[in-house]
């Protein structure tokens, strides 16, 4: 089954037509990014895909149901963004921000449970349990932020800009992590603005420009195409 | 004298504070001042004076009738006025113009079916004072000051160790990420009603059993935003600090200097704040790492 359908998103702005008519699919248990130059409308997509931002045209199907209209409706199907820039409740404790993303959870064990898969991605997390979200470091604060969302138990996750001001030691650990995620079961669909590496993990990627697809493919291949290199990825 | 005014002064201070920590609840949250906050106060004092006249009930219930009534106008105020306007994303200033409409509209809405006359709750503690290092001290303003610590403490808790309380304060940091992690925010904005109806219930009887009960009695939370803004907007620990301090400034001047002078007095101190300190002593700033 497909993990999200989606067929013909418009999205506006006020008179902004951000989102001009996508369309395209992910299969369970693929990765597929998306990449493309600043407003491009990636982000636009992750944010109606969450249904924060509603869409103004055409249809989006989450494990074959229509995507509800409400953020909290959409999670209850199994979905969860990481945002870009993160957005971590700040002024909570790493704990906090961790139990928020178990929210919708029932018992204290499954917590735990959830939190100890956390730890075991990301190690120094346990380390920082107490400490305020907002007083973590760049990277610190985003192996917390792909956390908060895991802590849902999603089935789709969507990732925002995950790389956004690492350093790139730091970038290939996030790729290496979104791959293991990927592995342990999870369909991931990420954006990004600086793309090669994204593009190597991923089964199909989308070359988005102002609001359109230009190109598709697999995702290694796109990370090959000279033409596409020259335009995203530099060089 | 000196200790009577203290506890005077802890008193009235204890009331503010009931009365900020709904101002903050809201602001925290909603990010305006609930101005029709004080309407739901007197409404609050009107139901538990129509438990203790007509039904004779004791202290303690009509006190829960109280804090249960309030609330639920709260959240019908929220509801009816609020929720759709948030729901179209309107600047926090219709916000606050309507929450002024509701004021003036609750008021009226007394004066015409109940009217304008002034009410007294029955004795409840009689005018019971005991004796202190040579004061006497009422058991009332005693007991008024210890229940609001303890309402602030207990709800402090709620806040920090609840699922629900995280949540709140989730939502205060980002509502939009909060309602991604699978809450549902009206019903999350509910609940935060529902609790600054209840404390506001809890300052209503208080007002009402240490004064009386009229229809424009909400107008005196205009000390408790100054409480508020004292302690820093949206911080719980401050309306109590704040509420406080107001509390026993005003009871100071009252007694040492003069009473006609007690508003100036706080008015300039919500200004000098405003000036000098607008996020108060313990109000929030914290920016988010990028």
């Amino acid at each position: 089954m497909k993990a999200l359908l989606v067929e013909d998103l418009h999205v506006h702005y006020g008179t902004i037509h951000a989102v001009q008519g996508v369309s395209f699919p992910v299969e369970e248990g693929e990765i597929v990014s998306i990449v493309g130059s600043n407003g491009a409308g990636k982000s636009t997509i992750m944010w109606t895909l969450a249904g924060v931002v509603p869409p103004s045209g055409g249809r989006v199907a989450i494990k074959g149901s229509p995507m509800p209209r409400k953020p909290h409706e959409v999670v209850a199907l199994g979905l969860a963004l990481v945002p870009e820039r993160r957005r971590l409740f700040s002024a909570l404790t790493v704990r906090e921000n961790l139990l928020m993303g178990a929210y919708r959870r029932a018992g204290g064990d499954e917590i735990e449970a959830a939190m100890e898969r956390c730890f075991e991605l990301f190690p120094i997390l346990r380390e920082r349990l107490s400490q305020r979200s907002g007083t973590l470091s760049g990277g610190e604060q985003q192996m917390l932020a792909i956390s908060r969302a895991l802590m849902s138990g999603p089935e789709i996750l969507l990732l925002d800009e995950p790389t956004l001001g690492l350093a790139p030691i730091l970038v290939e650990a996030v790729m290496e992590t979104v791959a293991r995620i990927r592995d342990e079961g999870v369909t991931v669909l990420m954006v990004e603005q600086n793309a090669t590496q994204a593009l190597e993990i991923s089964d199909r990627g989308y070359i988005l420009e102002a609001g359109v697809f230009v190109k598709s493919g697999p995702g290694p291949d796109l990370a090959r195409d000279p033409e596409i290199r020259r335009a995203y990825l530099g060089g | 004298m000196f200790l009577q005014t203290v506890i005077t002064g802890l008193s009235i201070g204890g009331i503010y504070a009931l009365m900020a920590v709904g101002y903050s609840l809201v602001f925290s949250v909603l990010n305006f001042s609930n101005f029709a906050h004080g309407a739901v106060i007197m409404l609050g004092a009107y139901v538990g004076l129509a438990l203790a006249t007509k039904l004779n009930l004791g202290f303690g219930l009509v006190l829960a009738g109280s804090v249960a009534g309030a609330g639920i106008i709260a959240v019908l105020n929220e509801k009816l006025a609020y929720s759709s306007l948030r729901g179209r994303k309107a600047p926090s200033l219709y916000l606050m113009i309507s929450a002024m409409g509701c004021a003036v509209f609750l008021e009226n809405l007394v004066y015409a079916t109940i009217g304008s006359r002034f009410y007294a709750f029955p004795e409840f503690f009689g005018r019971q004072v005991v004796t202190l290092w040579g004061s006497s001290v009422s058991l009332l303003d005693g007991g008024a000051f210890l229940f609001a610590l303890l309402a602030i403490f207990g709800l402090h808790l709620f806040i920090r160790r609840t699922r629900t309380g995280i949540a709140i304060r989730a939502g205060v940091c980002d509502m939009t990420m909060c309602s991604l992690m699978g809450v549902d925010l009206n019903r999350l904005i509910a609940v935060v009603f529902l609790l600054a109806g209840g404390f506001a219930g809890v300052a209503g009887v208080f007002l009402g059993v240490k004064y009386l009960v009229y229809p424009t009695m909400g107008w005196v939370t205009n000390k408790a935003y100054i409480a508020a803004v004292i302690g820093g907007l949206g911080s719980l620990p401050g309306a109590l600090a704040g509420g406080l301090i107001l509390g026993m400034v005003e009871t100071f001047v009252s007694t040492y200097v003069s009473s006609v002078l007690r508003d100036v007095f706080s008015f300039t101190l919500l200004i000098a704040f405003l000036v000098w300190r607008p996020n108060g002593l313990m109000g929030i700033d914290s920016e988010d790492k990028v």
